[in-house]
């Protein structure tokens, strides 16, 4: 019982890390706050279906075997990321963090009915991988085959970005960028190509989120991604704007406090698991308003 | 009459100004337009009470709040609540107190409550979030819209949960419509320069000045906040009476889309972009939803497919964003020109 | 032969304010130069103007003979200019030796780059000790030697400091000129410096450019003008408006 609530936090949390992290990858380089990355990820769901406002869902992409599919997938989230930078915030560039986060939110709605128009407003059921449901024993609790891969691929891509935050060039470029903008151009760094890199790694961050939620719940929903990223907001918020360790921690935090809540609630208040959540937050901004893990982004660690 | 006082007095014409405006708007359709565009008059004026209630608080303080639905829907709420027959909320709305099952307001006295009932809400959750910065501030909005949409669509007994309430009084004419954005329109720009209103567009525009005055913006920001909330709940209230029908999608992220478009393209600056804004995308949004319905040009019907309206309503805040950023009216306010007022002031002495 | 820096005519403002008023000087290649005068005279504006991070009003700005005015910052630091700027704006999160290795990206002759990462070390010692730590946990003397050896590691031939004593012990200051002279020296280096004291410039060596008001009011030797009590009365004197 207790392990499968491990379980079941780890892996939530681990979708709420990697969706904080797409959110405050571009936060740090360009003090954006993307409210168009739940829509990046409905997006990364439906490209694995082919367009049609039919009720069935006919598999396209999500069709292709795994080892094509995954980076694909990913592909198909960058792709969307680096465009929409192109299009509509490199015009923003010298604009105010609020004027970009409306143009967020506004890009956001265009998607969505993108989407809407494209393949309708219902829901539609997509099983990806099924067999991957199926339970396997592990430490004593039954434990769906699922969350074991959703918990280990969060950390190999927590570890991938750690490591290429680190190693890389780029990665150098986008943690002295998202210190101080103007310095990293005054050695020669590129404004685009890094705004570009961490648009794109959002993005396909994004994509991952959406491959571990259709395969979790089954259903293509143009608004899905949206509560997502609320939670990853408060994420990033509640570690210190743009850190990223402050993210993942905070993410991994919400995760499990909101299993927490889901197992602690009375049956009749579980509908209410992420109002509680929310206000949990607020509370919490409350006694701490710079960010629960804002001491942390002195010295991160990815 | 000094130029100061010249200026002063013009300001005061700008609430006049959009009235005036609003009114005549009111009486051309009345005049030439049919039974669905008076509809759209009636809508669009109750749009105005909500986005200039939504400015009393953006436009003053600078920080943009996507919570300002969350109070259209508690408005909308309280006044079914305490208008609807008691057979029809015995039915619908089990869970409800005694004293409100049995309730049966006068339409006025119930959207005043709504307003207020919003405003205290604002109250208590302003209080908490207008602590934080100014993105931190404008991400907390967010959670506390998803919170109120998360507790009103599960809240059965209470709200109806996901299912629609019905059977509100449609009494929402253009004329009451307009008496309510009349009335917010008034408050707005008696806030706007008052001590409080100047108070918090200076720390909008100084940033230095807003970390000197911290204590002092945190309570006039609450106190926009505050104001901004009751509108909201009128707004909502109106919207309720005006459909007739109420459910908590409503007022959950699409409304509060449209009320940023049309605060965003009016331009947040000034009072006059906010209603400039309604008026403009309102017309717009007609035009479209028309056009998604299907027009027939000859012989044959184009129809824009469900969605499109909001496409094109994000693409143009967007193109604003980039080319106009401070809206279509740039920040200024319509008003009688100074030198012409203080003129006017001579011959009546 | 063709002058390393050439300003002609160049104005900066921030608004209605005018900042750097119709400037025009250039400086030799190998040459120190020293910009002084008092605060609000425009000495920090017209090197962020040089650098590419302002835009300037009017005017242009050349370097071997080719126009910077109007390129991007990250252009510029491609043409060989490197910038120590005002507060020396580390990278406080990165290490120290993440922050000498930001600016390497632009170079062609990667192949240079460790042993420039070593001649850095040998010649801020202090910074190879600290190498791993982060670079936030540096005293503000290491951090204006962090500064400069971050802007010496992108291989500069023009190098713009700004206030490099600013905060610092006058020992530490010593230091830090010391070694700027003896890393101008090795590499044939032109430096452009902002240093509030004259006294100091004087101390130093090289030519001096006197602003005030946005405006060059004199140009000449270093020490000489240190030692002249007339030129430091019109220093300190009132300011025209």
């Amino acid at each position: 019982m207790t392990l499968q609530l491990l379980f079941d936090a780890l892996s939530l949390g681990g979708i709420y890390a990697i969706a904080a992290l797409g959110i405050a990858l571009i936060f740090g380089v360009m003090k954006l706050v993307n409210f168009a990355h739940g829509q990046f990820i409905a997006f990364a769901v439906f490209a694995l279906i082919v367009p049609s406002t039919d009720a069935v869902a006919v598999m396209g992409l999500g069709a292709a075997p795994a080892l094509v599919l995954v980076p694909a997938i990913l592909a198909v989230g960058a792709g969307l990321a680096v465009a929409s930078e192109y299009l509509v915030f490199r015009p923003l560039r010298n604009a105010s963090p609020v004027a970009l986060m409306v143009a967020s939110f506004a890009l956001g709605v265009v998607i969505q009915n993108g989407l809407l128009v494209a393949y309708g407003g219902r829901p539609k059921a997509i099983s990806l991988w099924p067999e991957l449901g199926k339970p396997v024993a592990l430490l004593g609790a039954e434990v769906p085959m699922l969350q074991i891969i959703v918990i280990v691929s969060v950390l190999v891509v927590l570890a991938l970005l750690a490591v290429m935050l680190k190693r890389s060039r780029i990665g150098l470029e986008m943690r002295a960028a998202a210190e101080d903008f103007g310095m990293a151009r005054l050695l020669g760094v590129r404004a685009n190509a890094v705004i570009a890199g961490a648009f794109a790694l959002s993005g396909a961050l994004a994509a991952t989120v959406a491959l571990v939620l259709v395969a979790q719940t089954g259903v293509a929903d143009v608004r899905m991604g949206g509560q997502i990223m609320l939670v990853a907001f408060i994420a990033t918020v509640v570690g210190g704007m743009g850190s990223l360790p402050g993210a993942v921690a905070a993410g991994f935090a919400l995760g499990a406090a909101s299993v927490a809540l889901q197992a602690a609630l009375p049956i009749e208040a579980r509908p209410f698991r992420d109002a509680f959540l929310y206000g949990l937050v607020i509370l919490v901004l409350l006694l701490r308003p710079q960010g629960l893990f804002a001491a942390a982004s002195a010295k991160p660690r990815v | 009459m000094t130029e100061h006082q010249a200026r002063k007095l013009a300001s005061l014409t700008t609430p006049l100004l959009l009235i005036a405006l609003l009114a005549v708007f009111v009486l051309l359709v009345g005049a030439f337009g049919d039974r669905s565009l008076g509809r759209m008059a009636a809508e669009t004026l109750i749009r105005v009470t909500l986005v200039v209630g939504f400015w009393i608080f953006v436009g003053n303080s600078g920080v943009v709040s996507f919570g300002h639905a969350a109070f259209a829907c508690v408005g909308a709420y309280v006044s079914a609540w305490v208008t609807l027959k008691p057979e029809m909320k015995t039915l619908l709305l089990t869970g409800l107190p005694d004293w409100l099952a049995q309730a049966e307001w006068h339409v006025l006295p119930a959207a005043v409550a709504a307003g207020a009932v919003a405003a205290v809400l604002a109250l208590v959750t302003g209080a908490a979030i207008l602590r934080l910065s100014g993105i931190a501030a404008s991400i907390a909005t967010f959670a506390f819209l998803a919170m109120v949409n998360t507790i009103w669509a599960n809240w059965t007994p209470v709200t109806g949960g996901t299912s629609s309430v019905v059977g509100l009084a449609r009494y929402v004419s253009p004329w009451v419509g307009l008496g309510w954005a009349a009335a917010a329109i008034v408050v707005a720009a008696v806030y706007a320069t008052s001590a409080s209103g100047l108070a918090l567009r200076a720390t909008r525009e100084d940033e230095v000045a807003a970390s000197a005055s911290g204590i002092d913006r945190y309570r006039h920001r609450l106190a926009a906040y505050t104001v901004s909330a009751f509108f909201c709940g009128v707004g909502g209230a109106l919207m309720g009476h005006f459909i007739g029908v109420i459910n908590p999608d409503g007022f959950y992220l699409s409304l509060t889309f449209l009320m940023l478009a049309m605060l965003v393209m009016g331009g947040i600056g000034s009072l006059s972009g906010a209603v400039v804004g309604v008026l403009v995308v309102s017309i717009a949004v007609e035009g479209l939803v028309r056009l998604e319905k299907g027009v027939t040009l000859g012989a044959t019907e184009i129809a824009l497919p469900a969605g499109s309206q909001e496409i094109l309503i994000g693409l143009a805040m967007i193109l604003v964003l980039i080319f106009r950023p401070a809206g279509l009216l740039a920040g200024r306010d319509l008003s009688l020109p100074a030198a012409w007022v203080a003129g006017r002031a001579k011959t009546t002495k | 032969m063709m002058s390393k820096l050439g300003v002609f005519d160049l104005s900066v403002r921030y608004g209605k304010l005018t900042a750097v008023n119709d400037i025009s000087f250039s400086v030799a290649e190998g040459e120190r130069v020293f910009i002084s005068g008092p605060n609000g005279a425009g000495k920090s504006s017209l090197l962020a103007a040089i650098a590419g991070e302002v835009r300037a009003a009017h005017g242009r700005i050349e370097m071997d003979g080719d126009i910077l005015s109007g390129r991007v910052p990250e252009a510029i630091a491609r043409r060989g200019l490197s910038m120590v700027p005002e507060g020396r704006r580390i990278f406080r999160a990165l290490t120290v030796q993440e922050n000498l290795m930001v600016g390497v990206g632009l170079r062609r002759d990667k192949t240079a780059v460790p042993d420039d990462l070593e001649a850095i070390y040998a010649a801020f010692p202090i910074l190879g000790t600290r190498r791993h730590a982060n670079a936030g946990a540096l005293s503000g003397g290491q951090q204006q030697m962090l500064a400069i050896g971050r802007a010496l590691m992108t291989n500069p031939k023009l190098m713009l400091v700004d206030e490099p004593s600013l905060g610092l012990a006058p020992r530490v200051v010593d230091e830090v000129y010391d070694r700027l002279c003896s890393l101008q020296a090795q590499r044939g280096l032109t430096l452009v410096i902002v240093e509030q004291s004259s006294a100091r410039a004087g101390r130093v060596g090289g030519r001096m450019l006197l602003l005030r008001g946005g405006r060059i009011v004199a140009d000449g030797d270093a020490t000489a003008f240190a030692a002249d009590d007339l030129l430091k009365e019109a220093y300190f004197g009132e300011a025209t408006p």
